[in-house]
């Protein structure tokens, strides 16, 4: 497969990078990677103008330990992520979820800004040029229809990044910097909950790092995913968790997320205020997995059924509890 | 302010240097095979998925299918071509043929390339992590026990390197 022609981009630096963004806006692409913009090109899913590789930008690589903070500059690598000690440490969901994104090359070539901000998928939709020519446009491709589910108005897209669920259990940020100006935002305020334009971040802008805030108290976390080929594939749907005890034992606050659930990772607040100053032996698992069903959107646009996926979505937040449950006792 | 990398690049490629003009959308792959006739690195999925285009770029392995040619301008790449030294095998070539690694052979540069970097970042991986470290390489042969047995003969003799 070839890719089509494109005008590429290096800035030497930051301030050159988002001096590129503000005059070339919509009609420039970000690679780091290049695992899902690279792939998508050849799809012609996607055919900038330009391509701008911001790889080889120093000062948004590494991950830095601050006194209250852990920030992850967004050229970090997922490899980097996944064995860094502390990140296992502190946040050990992030480390997993990092672990199983893709394969350990993908993981090495791929960055944490990259994979948060991948665009949703659906069978209908990411094929290839040839089969998409014979099928009318759905909503993501500029049309009215949506193909997964007939007769819908919106599109039903699913995103299906690793990270993102595992960031926002740990309330994580995001750094967006344009040409004099920077905001940091939640990352689930990053996306707008749209499949056709799932993020709400400015085309000019540059995702340039995620700050992890530092957590009182003792906590555990997990991270689960299905997939059919462990080797390779994209969440078919996730959960992550990330609980934290006072000294008394009882939970003083928890955030779970399922990912792979519609076109954003959906929190379980439900879940969180349910099990809210309770010993984590008084939990309900059952209660907390049903929410977990109840907001995971079962459309028949992925590898495995969607109301097999919707079932998995209980399984796997009651794991992800069970396990960053488990590693309260322990760090208790 | 507009920067436009210009199509000339010197890639360097198994310790030679190569001037040539490369469009930025040509992938390494293709910049390989095409330009450098070096086709050991193969093409099969082409996005990424199985691992028969790995090449080492600064030691780590890369899907060349999914790199930019352009993008790689400075840095040490290696190909299957680059492993054997003087027309020996290198001991990981070596460990595949002894243990019958190899049946259409279309993976095998990728996976022994996969291998070499893995011995090269941990010399003596359990079983757990060579399947781990292959788990992205596609073989539709050898059902991968050779291959994994292979690996791990130079894991427990911690010979990987010349």
């Amino acid at each position: 497969m070839r890719l089509p022609p494109f005008q590429y981009l290096e800035p030497e630096n930051i301030t050159e990078a988002l001096s590129m963004m503000d005059t070339y806006k919509d009609t420039v692409k970000i690679i780091a990677g290049g695992t899902e913009v690279i792939n998508h090109m050849k799809h012609r899913l996607l055919s900038p103008a330009f391509v701008m590789n911001i790889a080889k930008l120093g000062d948004l690589g590494g991950i830095s330990v601050l006194d209250h903070e852990i920030v992850l500059g967004a050229s970090t690598t997922l490899k980097e992520i996944a064995n860094s000690p502390v990140i296992k440490e502190k946040c050990k969901a992030i480390a997993e979820a990092a672990f199983q994104v893709a394969s350990p090359t993908i993981a090495a070539m791929g960055t944490i800004g990259g994979n948060i901000l991948q665009n949703t998928r659906c069978m209908t939709y990411n094929q290839s040029e040839i089969v998409l020519t014979g099928l009318d446009s759905c909503h993501k491709r500029g049309g009215t229809i949506c193909l997964a589910v007939k007769g819908s108005t919106r599109c039903f897209s699913v995103y299906q990044g690793d990270m993102a669920p595992a960031l926002i259990a740990f309330d994580a940020q995001c750094i967006l910097r344009k040409s004099g100006a920077t905001r940091t935002i939640p990352i689930i305020d990053l996306f707008t909950g749209n499949g056709v334009q799932p993020f709400s971040i400015g085309s000019d802008e540059i995702l340039t790092g995620i700050i992890i805030p530092k957590q009182d108290g003792t906590s555990g976390s997990a991270y689960k995913k299905l997939r059919i080929r462990g080797s390779i594939d994209f969440p078919l749907v996730s959960a992550a968790s990330v609980i934290w005890v006072g000294a008394d034992g009882k939970i003083t606050s928890s955030r779970m997320v399922i990912g792979a659930a519609g076109p954003a990772p959906r929190m379980v607040e439900e879940a969180s205020l349910a099990i809210q100053g309770q010993l984590p032996g008084e939990i309900d698992l059952e209660a907390l997995a049903g929410m977990a069903y109840g907001l995971t959107e079962g459309a028949d646009n992925l590898a495995m059924p969607g109301a097999y996926r919707r079932k998995m979505a209980r399984v796997l937040l009651k794991r992800a509890v069970q396990e960053a449950l488990e590693d309260v006792k322990r760090g208790i | 302010m507009k920067k436009i990398k210009g199509y000339s690049i010197t890639l360097t490629v198994n310790n030679e240097n190569y001037d040539l003009t490369a469009e930025p959308n040509r992938t390494l792959l293709e910049v390989l095979r095409d330009d450098l006739h070096l086709t050991g690195t193969k093409e099969s999925c082409g996005e990424g998925a199985c691992g028969s285009c790995t090449v080492l770029v600064d030691d780590q392995p890369v899907r060349s299918c999914l790199t930019l040619a352009v993008a790689v301008e400075g840095r040490h790449i290696t190909t299957i071509e680059g492993l054997s030294q003087g027309g020996a095998l290198h001991p990981v070539q070596d460990a595949f043929v002894a243990h019958h690694a190899i049946q259409c052979g279309f993976c095998s540069p990728g996976m022994i390339l996969t291998a070499y970097a893995l011995l090269k970042e941990n010399p003596s991986p359990t079983e757990e992590e060579i399947r781990r470290a292959i788990s992205g390489n596609v073989c539709r042969c050898t059902g991968y026990a050779k291959i994994v047995e292979a690996i791990k003969s130079l894991a427990d003799q911690g010979r990987q390197e010349r």
